[in-house]
């Protein structure tokens, strides 16, 4: 199921994009122009993609509820570290990111806490004070 | 010697203090990712470069810091694969076999011992292959004209993922894939903005470095979450010191390995993996009386000579030809690529520093690597007993502040998150993701080789197979797909955990 599904993902992002190509036209001097290399790359992906569709040979197997759970759950914590490092400041997003993870894995509560306590400031003052990289220590919404 | 002249200069740019600290650092981070189940090299590299970036180090400094990486993990996964029968990278899944029995043996000190100095040999032997082989591919490769280079960029693409993936269409779709997001961005040669969707974001195109990081680092974190618990009993060291027999049981093993183990990693697309298996199985045929996987000594250091031996191997693609032989000689192609730094014939010519600091450098790290996998090996022992919970999320954190120091943009970190999610889905579909960083990295270039090759034919599509050059270069192609289809078959005996990332 997973390689139909998959195949259909490709059939569909292959064809959209060679039939975007059609809109990228370009004047005079360069014989290929920038259609013509998305169309070359973009058919055999249709192609491939209708085969894996058709003729599916593998099939995923997905972590049960609660590791999909965990894995939502990172992604949300990924994204929300991604959107808040500047207005939350380096070390208060990190410290967040470094605790939710680290429990995500199981880490025992106090333990985790202590971690991220701890590695937050670290990594500030090890990579911006130390190494010289400018990272944002306080963020838009507090400084 | 023309040679040893050159290697002269590139110990004298290998031993610049800045130079020294990055290898000792390198061999140490190396090691210590290697060990750590779930880290290996292509992880581990990927999250060094855009501190390399960051840093502003320059491109001889730069690879020199991953190529010690990239050797200190091949030693680093031997660890775990002992002590806890965990490979702690793909590499050491052979290591597994034999090493975890005699660990089990009281014997860990032995196997340790005797697979620290299968790793010097074969990456000793390897880096003296590529101080030999190099130059002269490099030799060959400087009459290649436009459309050579295009028929190379078909070879790495059809070859690189011959042996890992099980579905040669899924290898391919997923070089397409990186192909199609590598023309996102202003077209370099007209200036057409192509699929940005007017998003002024996107003018640039996807950032290779960002993408790598996120394919790499942070799908790692969506697979960890997968199964909860991870590793199992730490076997006891047993006794302290390693007996010198035993460890001479080794040596003959060791440089059979290595021959074999150089070789599979200058095919492209096989890589250490594939170099670990052919070495284990090569000597299993030749002295098994009984006694492989159960603890032979010969069992243990053939498969991490060939690991070894492969790692330097793939160097000699992606160095001379600019096609990479394994995942993380891929990823560092990346970096030099980003560096403005066209690997190929030429860097021979024009970066001689570049070229020889490396391989001087690779000498260098080699000792410091005997020295910290042999009188130092209680260091990493050690680690091992740190909780994933501990380790992972600062993956995260690292990943996070290097990529946002060389971009300080929010918009790349989310992107970075996108290619993580993408690097996961695809990954538990069963497609590998080199491909998908080869097409996004050589998709500019093998554009920009196809229009410059038509522009000198007027636009006729047959150029790109009148040079004998390009033929030739086909001809290869065809002859590794077969190679690679024959090992595939043969290699039934590889575990499905080699499926993951490449090496």
């Amino acid at each position: 199921m997973s390689d139909r599904l998959s195949g259909l993902f490709f059939f569909l992002l292959a064809a959209g994009y060679v039939w975007l190509s059609a809109g990228y036209t370009a004047g005079f001097g360069d014989p290929l122009g920038p259609a013509i290399f998305p169309r070359v790359i973009g058919i055999p992906a249709v192609i491939l993609g209708l085969s894996l569709l058709i003729w599916p040979r593998h099939d995923a197997v997905w972590a049960g509820r609660a590791g999909l759970l965990r894995q939502a759950a990172a992604i949300t914590i990924l994204l929300g570290y991604a959107l808040l490092l500047e207005p939350f400041g380096f070390v208060p997003a990190t410290f967040s990111a470094i605790l939710g993870l680290g429990l995500l894995m199981g880490a025992p509560p106090l333990r985790g806490l202590l971690m991220a306590a701890l590695a937050a400031p670290g990594l500030y003052l090890l990579f911006d004070r130390l190494m010289g990289l400018p990272l944002p220590l306080i963020g838009s919404w507090f400084g | 010697m023309d040679i040893l002249s050159l290697l002269w200069d590139g110990f004298a740019v290998a031993a610049l203090p800045i130079n020294l600290v990055l290898i000792v650092a390198g061999c140490f981070a190396g090691t210590l990712i290697g060990a750590l189940p779930g880290l290996g090299p292509v992880n581990g590299v990927a999250i060094l470069i855009p501190l390399t970036f960051a840093f502003g180090l320059d491109a001889t400094s730069s690879m020199i810091l991953l190529s010690a990486v990239y050797y200190g993990c091949m030693y680093g996964g031997r660890i775990s694969a002992i002590l806890l029968n965990i490979p702690g990278d793909e590499p050491a899944i052979m290591t597994t076999l034999d090493g975890y029995p005699m660990a089990r043996k009281g014997q860990a000190a032995d196997a340790l011992a005797i697979s620290g100095v299968a790793s010097f040999i074969g990456a000793t032997l390897a880096t003296i292959g590529l101080t030999l082989f190099a130059p002269m591919l490099a030799k060959a490769a400087i009459y290649f004209g436009p459309a050579d280079y295009f028929a190379l960029y078909v070879m790495a693409f059809a070859t690189i993922g011959g042996i890992s993936g099980s579905d040669p269409r899924k290898t391919l779709l997923a070089a397409l894939l990186g192909l199609m997001l590598g023309t996102v961005g202003l077209d370099p040669s007209t200036g057409v903005a192509r699929y940005t969707f007017g998003s002024f974001n996107l003018y640039d195109g996807f950032d290779p470095i960002v993408a790598l990081v996120g394919l790499f680092a942070l799908s790692e974190i969506l697979f960890f979450l997968e199964e909860k618990a991870h590793g199992g009993g730490l076997v006891p060291p047993g006794r302290v010191f390693p007996r010198l027999t035993r460890v001479k049981e080794g040596i003959g093993a060791s440089l059979r390995g290595s021959v074999i183990g150089f070789i599979a990693g200058i095919l492209p697309g096989a890589g250490a993996s594939l170099g670990a298996v052919m070495s284990y199985s090569f000597e299993k045929r030749l002295s098994d009386k009984g006694t492989f996987g159960d603890g032979d000594p010969r069992g243990v250091a053939a498969p991490e000579a060939g690991n070894n031996a492969a790692s330097g191997g793939a160097l000699i693609p992606m160095l001379t030809l600019g096609v990479p032989g394994s995942g993380t000689t891929a990823v560092m192609l990346a970096m030099l690529i980003s560096l403005n730094i066209q690997p190929g014939p030429l860097l021979f010519e024009r970066s001689p520093d570049l070229v020889w600091g490396l391989v001087a450098a690779l000498y260098l790290a080699n000792f410091v690597l005997l020295i910290l996998n042999l009188p130092l090996i209680g260091l990493f022992t050690r680690v091992l007993g740190l909780p994933a919970w501990g380790l992972m999320p600062l993956v995260v954190a690292i990943s996070y502040l290097g990529v946002y120091a060389i971009t300080h943009a929010a918009f790349d970190l989310l992107v970075m998150v996108g290619f993580g999610i993408l690097g996961f889905v695809l990954r538990k579909l069963d497609f590998s993701l080199v491909p998908v960083v080869l097409g996004l990295l050589l998709g500019m270039d093998m554009e920009n080789n196809l229009r410059r090759a038509l522009s000198i034919s007027g636009g006729d599509f047959t150029i790109l197979l009148q040079s004998p050059i390009a033929n030739v270069i086909y001809l290869l192609t065809a002859g590794f797909l077969v190679l690679s289809l024959w090992l595939s078959r043969r290699g039934s005996a590889i575990p499905s955990r080699l499926e993951t990332p490449g090496d």
